[in-house]
């Protein structure tokens, strides 16, 4: 088990290192020659202005050394350099950011479990009826359903029927939770429901599974009572494999956000990220793009040890 | 004389058309009919509608009407026209990346699958590596960098599903090299080319053409995407992403602008969902649904 824990977390600490680099290559590679995009259509300018920019942005003497000096900064000082356009340093807008994007997620999350669980069993216990169709169908539209749109769709139908618009600027948790609320349902919402297709329809194949193993018909043949065989015996083995599942949308979940954070006007990770795009913010794009990508890798480290450990049918030590 | 007539009868008139059983499938069907139609309205929409999805010489802001069933945007362009536009372009940009991931996905799977060792670790890791991103976020970020354009929507979307192909192609390619015939086949003196060929490639099409399909669906839902956040196709090109876009400032005024080409983004995804759930049915029971597919588990 130690070893497999040693192992699973090299393997985790090789991967952000290959991601950092990743991103350093992207940015530096994809991007065209950054300093006469910046001087564009500037003939005044000097080679030492240039030089000057080229420092700031941390584009100056070969790659390693740049790799080293920017990774060095960020493990050891937790510094992401500064923001190009405005200047200010990246940390504590990301810490900003990424309270406001974790609020998001957890509520998305949560609101996906809240109905895809119920939905998922009834759809598996009532095979083939007319709930289960109703509920098949809502899968399949939920995970071809645009989250953008359905954000669009879900803000013209409460600005018309109850002529309510979310609040435009950010409220935070702590200074308004009921403003803050009403403020990230729709956003959350609107990202949660591919999700919870997702999570439905995995929860429906794996209780359809569960229904019919042995253990499940000892049990009622013992005479439990149905509604106990379902939970206690049933939904629980069914919901291992939809554990992982739901971890890994986290991952996803941060793709969505950053989506409708743009549109709900969220300063989130994924709007700093859009913002940094058409800003051409290069220091700020690589800072969201690897802070996206570490929460991605480090969650689905555990949640592949969270799956060894909630299913002991599966060795962890292989 | 009527023994013959009624024996005649009793006998079923032979079909044209022979469909399986296994072919009757109504999901895939109706999959099937959605995507073929998309495809029939991108191909010969334009000549039916023969409204320049370019040309505003409408009303601005119009509702619904007989003239402009899908009313008309905030220049006075017709919307149902650039709908028709917009389908010609996701199927293109889709079909362009899915093409990039489909030859990239299976030259790089069969690599790593079939001479397996030091090409598999190395096909093997830049296929982690790209899966150590939210999908969506690369290719944001690719296109973002390499600037907004059509043709780097199309490499950026091509690159994220590049990698789930790969690591399908390559498992189904691990699994038909366990199979005996790939043994005798080598031992009867078979080049490597011709037992890749000859042997694997037919046996792995199933799980390859049941990605295509589920793979498209995402493609075009990330040129949608994309083209929505600026990083696709730019306007005053139309595409249903940047129509989504636009349409937001009048969503107050005329919501119609945001509700038909996003319903046509939905009923292209959902047609090639369906007609990929289908496909799946029919040709291999092993490879997981839509949900295993896109979450790559």
């Amino acid at each position: 088990m130690t070893t497999f824990l040693i192992r699973r977390f090299i393997a985790m600490v090789a991967t952000l290192f290959a991601v950092s680099v990743t991103i350093f290559l992207m940015v530096r590679l994809m991007t065209g020659d950054i300093i006469s995009i910046i001087f564009f259509g500037d003939e005044a300018a000097t080679d030492e202005q240039k030089n000057l920019v080229r420092k700031q942005l941390g584009i100056d003497g070969s790659y390693y050394h740049q790799y080293t000096h920017w990774a060095g900064r960020i493990l050891f000082h937790g510094d992401f350099g500064n923001s190009f356009q405005s200047g200010q340093p990246i940390a504590p807008i990301l810490g900003h950011a990424i309270h406001i994007t974790a609020e998001l997620i957890v509520l998305g999350i949560l609101i996906a479990l809240l109905f895809a669980i119920p939905l998922g069993v009834i759809s598996a216990v009532k095979r083939d009826s007319a709930a289960d169709y109703g509920a098949r169908l809502t899968g399949l539209i939920g995970i071809s359903i645009p989250g953008f749109w359905l954000a669009t769709l879900l803000i013209i139908f409460t600005s018309r029927v109850f002529n309510w618009l979310p609040p435009l600027l950010y409220v935070s948790i702590t200074s308004d939770p009921w403003k803050n609320f009403t403020q990230f349902i729709f956003p959350a919402l609107s990202i949660s429901v591919f999700t919870l297709a997702i999570v439905m329809r995995m929860l429906r194949a794996t209780m359809l599974e569960v229904l019919n193993l042995d253990y499940v018909r000892t049990a009622r043949a013992k005479g439990v009572p149905r509604r106990t065989v379902l939970i206690k015996h049933a939904l629980r083995n069914a919901l291992i494999p939809v554990v992982t599942v739901a971890g890994f949308e986290v991952g996803y979940l941060i793709a969505g956000a950053a989506i409708v954070e743009t549109i709900f006007n969220l300063p989130g990770v994924g709007y700093n990220l859009l913002h940094a795009i058409s800003q051409r913010d290069y220091p700020l794009i690589e800072a969201t793009t690897l802070l996206i990508a570490a929460v991605f890798v480090v969650v689905n480290t555990l949640v592949d040890l969270v799956y060894g450990m909630l299913d002991p049918r599966i060795s962890v030590a292989d | 004389m009527s023994t013959l007539t009624e024996t005649w009868k009793a006998v079923p008139r032979r079909r044209f058309l022979v469909v399986p059983a296994k072919w009757r499938n109504p999901i895939g069907i109706a999959g099937a009919i959605i995507v073929a139609f998309v495809i029939l309205t991108a191909l010969i929409g334009n000549l039916i509608w023969t409204n320049d999805p370019n040309n505003s010489n409408a009303d601005r802001l119009l509702g619904p009407s007989w003239a402009h069933p899908f009313g008309t945007d905030e220049i006075g362009r017709d919307t149902l026209a650039r709908i028709i536009h917009g389908a010609q372009v996701s199927l293109q940009v889709g079909a362009t990346a899915t093409a990039i991931a489909l030859i990239a996905g299976t030259c790089l799977g069969m690599l790593a699958g079939y001479y397996k060792g030091l090409v598999d670790q190395l096909v093997s890791r830049v296929i982690d590596l790209v899966f150590a991103f939210p999908g969506l976020v690369l290719a944001i970020v690719i296109a973002g960098l390499l600037g907004p354009t059509r043709r780097n929507a199309m490499i950026a979307i091509g690159i994220i599903i590049t990698a789930p192909f790969a690591r399908v192609v390559r498992a189904a390619v691990l699994e038909v090299m366990g199979f005996p015939f790939i043994e005798s086949s080598r031992a009867l003196g078979a080049s490597d080319m011709r037992v890749i060929f000859r042997h694997v490639l037919p046996n792995i099409t199933a799980p390859i053409i049941v990605l295509t399909s589920v793979y498209f669906s995402q493609a075009i839902l990330s040129e949608a995407t994309l083209s929505y956040l600026g990083l696709g196709i730019q306007p005053p090109e139309a595409a249903w992403g940047n129509m989504l876009a636009t349409a937001r400032q009048y969503v107050g005024t005329s919501i119609w602008m945001s509700i038909f080409p996003g319903a046509a983004i939905m009923i292209i995804v959902l047609g090639f969902n369906f007609l990929g759930d289908g496909l799946r049915d029919v040709l291999d029971p092993r490879v997981g649904g839509v949900t295993d597919a896109v979450t790559k588990k």
